[in-house]
């Protein structure tokens, strides 16, 4: 940090022993002339006297100077005279009535009376800030003869801007506020914090995708952001690297945030002809893509060849799958009416999924109901199967099926970033201990989709990769890393998962919230309210109900701004995405 | 010897020889006013005379040697009027209390009196001292001009808006029932303050916060100017600064506070309209827009100005004034008082996280604003709508000052809770001191500057007319 930083506990008390000096010093001048006066009379109202310097002295010393090792004379001078106007309503005014057993007034004629003590609390304060201003300009003085050297700053490096790595980074913020030692640098490949939840609303047209993602400089903004991609982490030599020509940055402490990217077993062609739906990217091109298989499929004249062009297939059916399914049905369903040659029996949604229900995470009579939901509305459920391969074409399951379709949208399985999966040495998550550490890398600490953290109340277990668990590890990774550069042990990560929520598309959701479950609309409304309030700011949150606002007066948007007509893949790594 | 050690001391001697020349004119100001108080003999008493020549020449030895430490005391900020003028009155001010209060009785071998009874003889003494101030601060400019001197002649726009501003605040406060003060002569006053205001107060666009703390201390100083000086002087060919006559003129002193506030006010919107309209160069357009971090700021002015109204309950409760602030929504009892008086404190702070938001920079800035804040509440809110809105009759009189003196420490406690308070919650989230770069270091340090500067000597002036004029006018 380049400003001066606030006085950190050390240095306030310091400044504090400054002005009690100052405070005593004026004390002595103003109290021997409010003797002279009769104002100051007996070892108890002098003792009383020394008390009310003392603590005015402490709280000039510690309330001025804006951090700053120097303040100017006329600065602290006002400061103490102001102090002292304030200690005289709250003294003299207040507390002398009260310790003589009246209570307090503060009438004008009270005032009038101790009038003689405003004078010499004001001159007393005045005094006081005018010594503390030299004072402190003389131990400034020194310490920069002795050549002292500034505060050291402990460096911090976040890799990851999802969900855990800005939780991590806005911790720090606030304990750096509260004087923790520390230069907080976060690498991110995105500049953006993007709201997963909400991502198959964008791939669906319902909401714009600007509105659910939120600037990391906005989000963490005192910490230093750097945009751009690691390639490489050096735990001997504590640096890491930069993608391209932008260097390398060294750490005292790497907190590892990187998230997870899709992974596809290396089925045969799945990786080709997928659409994945992990960022911003993925959903817009995916929603541009479905309207412009309407317009293909408006003029196409062969039944088989539409029903082609419409039948959308979506492996795994966790959240991610669930969600994008009926949101993909609410998407082509919601626009067909602007294309007169498709009727409704044209398109066709699969779902494919190795178990016999869908949704695993919730309770089976939930998975039951969502099911039924989706299978009322005509959307297959393929139980039990398997993608095998993947074509332009068509999808082929492990029972010999094959479906012909355009449009395969893979979210049946992510692996961590290849960053951490590099670390670990396995392409595995990374093992950490309890306390976030990385195992067997000093000074490396992993949090989010890209770690594998025990939980402790469960032996053998692990915590799952879902948002809600990246948001609490981040807090605690930057507390743990702050406690150990105080030289303490840093405390285990304990949490109970809240509950969960998945929207089933149109008006419908279903979940569960410390145990109790929810189902239909009101689900549907619980989903919103949560989440709306979970988007990360208020303007994010006012625009994303204006689109919702929007979508119950106007139809969804057909315009097509990209040429979205094959999935594109990088290794854009995402966190979390619940 | 280092090159930075020699130009401090060129700058130093610079400063302390424009500072005395400064005292000249200064002394040269008061001891006129003195000869005709004639209290000259006075300073006289030092060296054992009564002399009033030796008095003047005395007095004026001691005017160059402050005014010799005033420019040593203030080279270190910008030198421009705009901030100068306040820093000269505030010095003014604390030599008022240590001069004739305190140093001229030990130097004479008398007694010190801090009594309320020996102040209010000393009354002319204050004025004269402010005037000295304020003259020491112009004239200290003046010298300067070309060293460290920053500032700018306003743009004609400026002065015409300030025109406009003050005029049409005058007229709006003649519409008060029971205003004291002429419509013309208020109406003249309010344009000549309002043409004033840019011309003394030139240079960048600031917050509305600093603006309206800064329109309350310049109301004050019209107060002195016109009603203390020029009026007595245009009508009896005297001073009007005896105790006497500024009890006879006191009724008109919230007045003054209330145009001054609102013509700073009303300017500093009118400029920010003006640019949101009209400035094509967004350079210029320093305000952040409210949706940025407003509602999180609003969130914390309603906590702060809870804990600060809760420290004002305590004063109420005792003097028992909460049943009056019932009848304002038309209820009674002492519940309804303490809900209504909670609303509002919360609304309160609401408007003071609108106009004061970054603009503390520690805590005793925090308590400086809100201070400044409580004290302009006071004016308005307890001078003014409280005995309009509760069915009363407004009187701004000497007796009215004395009655409401509980309510004004209530409202000074109001204001150090919620600027102290509302200074913490917000260094939590937005810890200005937390760079990342030389050159945003460098950006919020001119920022402090710009908003700090004069920022001390408005806060304490404002809490020395809050505290001691109430008790010097309305009598010991």
């Amino acid at each position: 940090m380049h400003e001066s930083t606030p006085p950190p506990r050390r240095a306030l008390r310091e400044r504090a022993a400054t002005g009690v000096v100052a405070g005593l010093a004026s004390g002595v001048v103003v109290g021997a002339v409010m003797a002279f006066q009769d104002m100051v009379v007996g070892a108890p109202a002098w003792f009383g006297y020394v008390i009310y310097a003392v603590v005015l002295g402490a709280l000039l010393g510690v309330t001025t100077g804006s951090g700053r090792s120097r303040s100017p004379i006329a600065e602290t001078a006002c400061g103490g005279v102001l102090l002292g106007c304030v200690g005289w309503l709250l003294y003299s005014l207040t507390l002398v009535p009260l310790l003589a057993g009246t209570a307090p007034t503060w009438s004008a004629a009270s005032a009038v009376a101790s009038y003689p003590q405003l004078v010499g609390d004001l001159l007393q304060g005045g005094l006081a800030g005018a010594l503390l201003a030299v004072l402190l300009s003389l131990r400034a003085d020194r310490t920069a003869g002795a050549g002292s050297p500034s505060r050291p700053l402990v460096r911090i490096v976040i890799i990851g801007g999802g969900f855990g790595g800005v939780s991590a980074a806005k911790t720090f913020e606030r304990l750096a506020v509260r004087g923790a030692p520390v230069d907080v640098t976060l690498i991110s490949d995105s500049n953006y914090l993007l709201f997963t939840p909400m991502l198959a609303e964008v791939a669906s047209g319902a909401l714009e995708a600007r509105h659910i993602s939120a600037p990391v400089r906005a989000s963490a903004s005192h910490t230093r952001f750097r945009h751009g991609r690691v390639d490489q982490v050096d735990p001997m030599a504590r640096t890491v690297r930069l993608a391209g020509e932008a260097g390398t940055i060294s750490y005292d402490h790497l907190v590892l945030a990187v998230g997870s990217v899709p992974h596809t077993f290396g089925l045969p062609g799945v990786e080709q002809h997928a659409w994945t739906l992990k960022n911003l990217s993925d959903a817009t091109r995916l929603r541009d893509h479905v309207i412009g298989l309407l317009e293909r499929a408006e003029q196409e004249r062969d039944p088989a060849e539409r029903r082609r062009i419409l039948t959308f297939v979506v492996a795994g059916a966790g959240f991610a799958g669930t969600e994008t399914i009926a949101e993909l049905y609410d998407l082509v369903f919601g626009v067909i009416r602007f294309y007169p040659a498709i009727g409704s029996e044209d398109a066709r949604f699969v779902l494919v999924h190795p178990g016999d229900r869908i949704l695993p995470e919730l309770g089976p009579d939930l998975g039951v109901y969502a099911l039924e939901r989706l299978e009322a509305r005509g959307i297959e459920f393929r139980g039990g199967a398997r993608v095998a391969e993947a074509t332009a074409d068509r999808v082929r399951l492990d029972d010999g099926d094959s479906i012909p379709t355009t449009t395969f949208v893979w979210t049946a399985g992510n692996r961590p970033a290849p960053l951490a999966a590099g670390l670990s040495g396995t392409g595995r998550q990374l093992p950490t201990d309890a306390q976030l550490r990385v195992t067997d890398l000093d000074g490396v600490w992993a949090i989010g989709d890209c770690a594998r953290i025990p939980d402790p109340s469960r032996d053998g277990e692990h915590y799952p990769p879902t948002a809600q668990h990246a948001i609490r590890e981040g807090k605690v990774v930057a507390a743990n890393i702050v406690t150990s550069i105080a030289g303490r042990e840093p405390g285990a990560f304990r949490f109970r998962a809240i509950g969960v929520l998945v929207a089933l598309g149109h008006r419908t959701a279903a979940g569960e919230v410390r145990g109790i479950r929810f189902s239909g609309l009101a689900a549907w409304f619980l989903w919103r309210g949560v989440y709306l309030a979970k988007l990360p700011g208020v303007e994010k949150r006012i625009r994303v109900l204006f689109d919702w606002l929007l979508d119950l007066a106007f139809p969804r948007d057909i315009v097509v701004t990209t040429d979205a007509k094959a999935p594109v893949h990088d290794d854009v790594v995402v966190g979390s995405d619940r | 010897m280092s090159t930075a050690t020699v130009t401090d001391a060129i700058l130093h001697r610079r400063a302390a020889i424009s500072g005395g020349l400064a005292g000249v004119a200064g002394g040269v100001v008061f001891g006129a006013a003195m000869a005709v108080f004639g209290t000259l003999p006075t300073i006289a008493s030092i060296l054992r005379t009564d002399s009033a020549v030796v008095g003047f020449i005395l007095h004026m030895l001691i005017a160059v040697l402050i005014g010799a430490a005033f420019g040593l005391l203030v080279i270190r900020f910008r030198i421009r009027v705009r901030d100068m003028l306040f820093w000269g009155l505030v010095y003014g001010a604390v030599w008022w209390f240590l001069g004739p209060q305190t140093l001229l009785p030990l130097l004479q071998g008398m007694p010190v009196d801090w009594s309320a009874a020996h102040a209010e003889t000393l009354l002319p003494s204050l004025v004269g001292h402010l005037f000295y101030g304020a003259t020491v601060a112009g004239v200290f400019v003046l010298l300067q001009r070309g060293g460290r001197t920053t500032g700018r002649v306003p743009a004609v726009g400026a002065v015409v808006r300030g025109a406009v501003a003050g005029t049409a605040c005058a007229a709006l406060l003649t519409r008060v029932p029971n205003f004291q003060v002429g419509s013309w002569a208020w109406l003249l006053t309010g344009l000549v303050l309002g043409v004033l205001y840019p011309l003394i107060f030139t240079g960048r666009p600031e917050p509305t916060g600093p603006a309206l703390a800064r329109g309350t201390v310049y109301g004050f100083a019209a107060w002195v100017v016109v009603e203390l000086t020029l009026q007595p002087l245009v009508r009896d060919g005297s001073l009007g600064w005896s105790r006497t006559d500024a009890a006879a003129v006191a009724g008109r002193l919230p007045g003054y506070l209330l145009l001054g506030a609102a013509t700073a006010v009303v300017f500093t919107w009118l400029g920010l309209w003006l640019r949101g309209l009209f400035l094509d160069d967004v350079r210029k357009i320093e305000v952040e827009p409210p949706g940025a971090r407003g509602p999180r700021a609003t969130a914390y002015g309603v906590l702060a100005g809870i804990v600060g109204g809760l420290l004002f309950t305590v004063v109420m409760v005792l003097v028992g004034a909460l049943p009056m602030v019932a009848r304002i929504v038309g209820g009674q009892g002492t519940s309804v008082g303490l809900v209504v008086h909670l609303v509002i404190s919360a609304l309160i702070g609401v408007t003071y996280a609108v106009l004061f938001r970054r603009q503390s920079f520690d805590v005793l800035s925090g308590i400086g604003w809100g201070v400044s804040y409580g004290f302009f509440w006071w004016v308005l809110g307890d001078l003014t709508l409280l005995p309009l809105l509760s069915g009363g009759t407004l009187s701004w009189d000497t007796a009215t000052l004395a009655a409401q003196f509980p309510s004004l420490v209530g409202h000074l406690a109001y204001g150090t809770g919620l600027g102290a308070v509302y200074y913490w919650l917000e260094a939590g989230i937005d810890p200005w001191w937390m760079t990342r770069s030389g050159i945003e270091a460098s950006r919020v340090t001119a920022r402090r500057e710009q908003v700090l500067s004069a920022a001390p000597a408005v806060w304490v002036l404002t809490v020395l007319v809050a505290v001691t004029l109430p008790i010097l006018l309305t009598g010991a």
